[in-house]
């Protein structure tokens, strides 16, 4: 039951184009409790994604600070921060990101082949993976051969088979049908209910973001309002 | 519900083995059997014929080096190639070494540019001294026998397998030539001795004496001779000799010039066409085109994999596992394009009899080890090339925009 808490000190994210400086987050401070479901939203380009990658150690700051748990991720080279990565966090992104020449077993059990594991304790542990997000009977399909919501089940399985701290979604409902998101947000709240996992989930679907206990607003790299939100936030019980 | 055992999830400590990745390469190779394929082909029908023309790049190098070592040296009019040197200059060559210290034998030759009758096909027909042709070309092996033959039998005539096979001659057999060279005479030989592996194929020895009996009752002149083949004891001798022969003539009414049997032929092939040269550069274009075709597909493979390739670093691959993934993806399919044109070329090569490729005009390449194991190494070579480039940009590839490009 691994969950870190999330803290962000003045961070400044600029990405430089020509001479042009883009400031995608500029000054953001906030924190995020272990075991927490929070929401982001605002509108395109107000740095959301930005700041989840830096909280997944996939970009580093411009300056500021960013730590998960006991990880000071901006004062890690880009080599310790991938070894991070594959042990404390997981990713769900918006087009599920998974590999189409392999099946959904051998999608999850991917991020496993970085650690030196018997093939039978990788095989039960994608098991489980499977089990949780209720695709037992689609392990050897492909995601050609699966449906969207499948295919991002597939990806919420790959992401919690390490059972990593904090998991990370980037839109990821953004590409399916009302009630397809529904069944993706349940589970997402089951891991945060059932397993304690932070969770960070970036949305533009105000109903999505219903689901998060806090709604943090985004606009132009600042926070511009967090929200705590009554409703969930009592209901942390499956 | 699933019940999750928390104690398992611990994670052991991080591995660092490669091998787990090659499956997802196997896969990789397999995802789009077409262009795989194509890739595949693309590399084996260039790479077959690069082992063909490295095969015959070796046989004409193992003709030299054995040229070599036969230390023999053509000595020929200083003006040109098909002008006459007087009888004399033989007997003036081998009195530079009466004791016969440094020079084996001498013989002179004289073309005929015998023609089969009916066909278009010239051979290289020169008459020798009938006295020095064993000695000069001691390689050609003749047996006590057919040595004996070729001093007692007027007519005849010591032959290329090449063109023995084109014509299917065998020993013993009556064959006639005409001359294309005035006074056109046609004339009969009887086959002593067939040359294996001879080069060039097309050889037709025969003896001098009976061309110059043969001009003279024509009412010609059968006296002078085109080339003198002096065979050396050693290769310094020959140097040296090549000098003082050239020396001895200088100022005189046929000045010679001196030059080993391998420097002689590649004259006289640069005359007709660099054939290795040619073999060469055509082996380099070859090359350069697969790795062009090679390395654009590979890169249009990669280009469309670009978010797969960033999922594997967000997922905590190390970017060198990436770059690794890339580079065996291509090395994989270099090699096993290029197996796919050597393997078939080489055992053909080895297989067929060369026998039954061999023509007055041809003389084929022969399976060549050197040939196999170059081609394989330009094929790796290739393929590493070609996916060092895709590879490199998987490694700089970064994550984050590629994530975002695609959502
Ligand atoms: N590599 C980059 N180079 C230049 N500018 C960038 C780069 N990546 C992001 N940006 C800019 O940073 C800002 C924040 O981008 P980000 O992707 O975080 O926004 P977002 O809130 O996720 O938007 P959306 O809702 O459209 O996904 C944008 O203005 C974007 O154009
Ligand atoms: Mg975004």
């Amino acid at each position: 039951m691994s969950a870190a808490d999330i803290e962000l000190v003045e961070v400044h994210k600029h990405y430089r184009k020509g001479r042009i400086d883009i400031p995608a987050l500029d000054g953001l401070s906030l924190t995020i409790n272990a075991g927490a479901l929070v929401a982001i939203m605002g509108p395109s380009g107000s740095g959301k994604s930005t700041l989840l990658h830096l909280v997944g150690g996939l970009d580093s700051p411009t300056s500021g600070a960013v730590r998960v748990g006991e990880a000071q991720l901006a004062r890690m080279s880009e080599r310790e921060l991938t070894a991070w990565r594959s042990r404390h966090v997981g990713f769900i992104f918006q087009m599920y990101h998974l590999v189409p020449v392999l099946t959904a077993a051998q999608n999850i059990e991917l991020p496993l082949l970085l650690f030196h594991m018997p093939a039978s304790e990788r095989r039960r542990r994608v098991d489980t993976a499977l089990e949780v997000v209720g695709l037992t009977d689609r392990r050897d399909h492909r995601p050609s051969q699966l449906s969207g919501g499948q295919e991002q089940r597939v990806a919420i399985a790959r992401a919690i088979v390490t059972d990593p701290d904090v998991l990370l979604a980037d839109e990821p409902t953004g590409d399916l049908d009302a009630k397809t998101s529904e069944e993706i947000l349940n589970l997402l709240s089951l891991l945060h209910a059932d397993f304690g996992k932070t969770i960070v989930m970036v949305t533009h679907d105000p109903r999505a973001a219903a689901y998060g206990q806090r709604v943090l607003h985004l606009d132009k790299g600042v926070l511009d309002r967090d929200e705590v939100n009554p409703r969930v936030a009592q209901a942390v019980r499956v | 519900m699933p019940t999750l055992q928390r104690d398992w999830w611990a994670l052991p400590t991080l591995q660092s083995t490669n091998v787990t990745l090659t499956y997802v390469l196997m896969r990789n190779l397999t995802r789009n059997p077409l262009r795989t394929g194509l890739t595949a082909v693309a590399f084996a029908l260039p790479m077959g014929i690069f082992v063909l023309a490295l095969s015959l790049v070796v046989v004409l190098t193992e003709a030299a080096a054995k040229n070599e070592k036969q230390l023999r040296l053509a000595v020929r009019n200083k003006m040109a190639l098909t002008g006459y040197l007087p009888d004399g200059v033989r007997r003036k060559i081998e009195e530079l070494d009466p004791q016969r210290q440094r020079l084996r034998a001498v013989c002179a030759m004289r073309w005929f540019g015998g023609r089969v009758p009916d066909t278009q096909d010239t051979l290289t027909s020169l008459a020798c001294d009938v006295d020095t042709f064993p000695v000069v070309y001691s390689d050609f092996e003749l047996s006590p026998e057919e040595g004996a033959r070729w001093q007692s039998e007027r007519r005849a005539a010591v032959v290329g397998d090449g063109v023995a096979r084109t014509h299917g001659w065998h020993v013993g057999q009556r064959v006639e030539l005409k001359s294309t060279i005035p006074p056109y005479l046609r004339l009969e030989f009887m086959i002593v001795k067939i040359i294996a592996n001879s080069s060039p194929p097309n050889m037709f020895y025969f003896r001098r004496d009976y061309l110059r009996d043969s001009l003279e009752a024509d009412g010609a002149t059968g006296a002078g001779c085109n080339l003198i083949w002096v065979k050396c004891t050693s290769a310094a001798n020959l140097r040296a000799l090549q000098q003082e022969i050239d020396a001895l003539f200088a100022n005189s009414p046929s000045e010679t010039k001196s030059e080993d049997e391998n420097a002689f032929i590649s004259g006289f092939v640069q005359a007709i066409g660099d054939i290795p040269g040619l073999a060469r550069s055509m082996a380099l274009v070859v090359v350069f085109i697969i790795a062009l075709v090679a390395g654009n597909s590979m890169m249009m493979s990669f280009r469309e994999r670009t978010s797969e390739l960033a999922v594997f670093k967000a997922l905590g691959f190390p970017p060198r596992r990436v770059f690794g993934l890339v580079l065996a993806e291509s090395l994989l399919l270099a090699l096993l394009g290029s197996l796919l044109g050597i393997v078939p070329t080489a055992t053909g090569l080895a297989l067929i009899p060369r026998q039954m490729l061999i023509s007055a005009s041809f003389s084929p390449p022969r399976f060549s080890a050197l040939a196999v194991v170059g081609a394989l190494t330009i094929g790796i070579v290739v393929g590493l090339l070609a996916g060092v480039w895709p590879a490199y940009q998987a490694l700089r590839l970064r994550t984050t925009d590629a994530l975002r490009r695609v959502a």
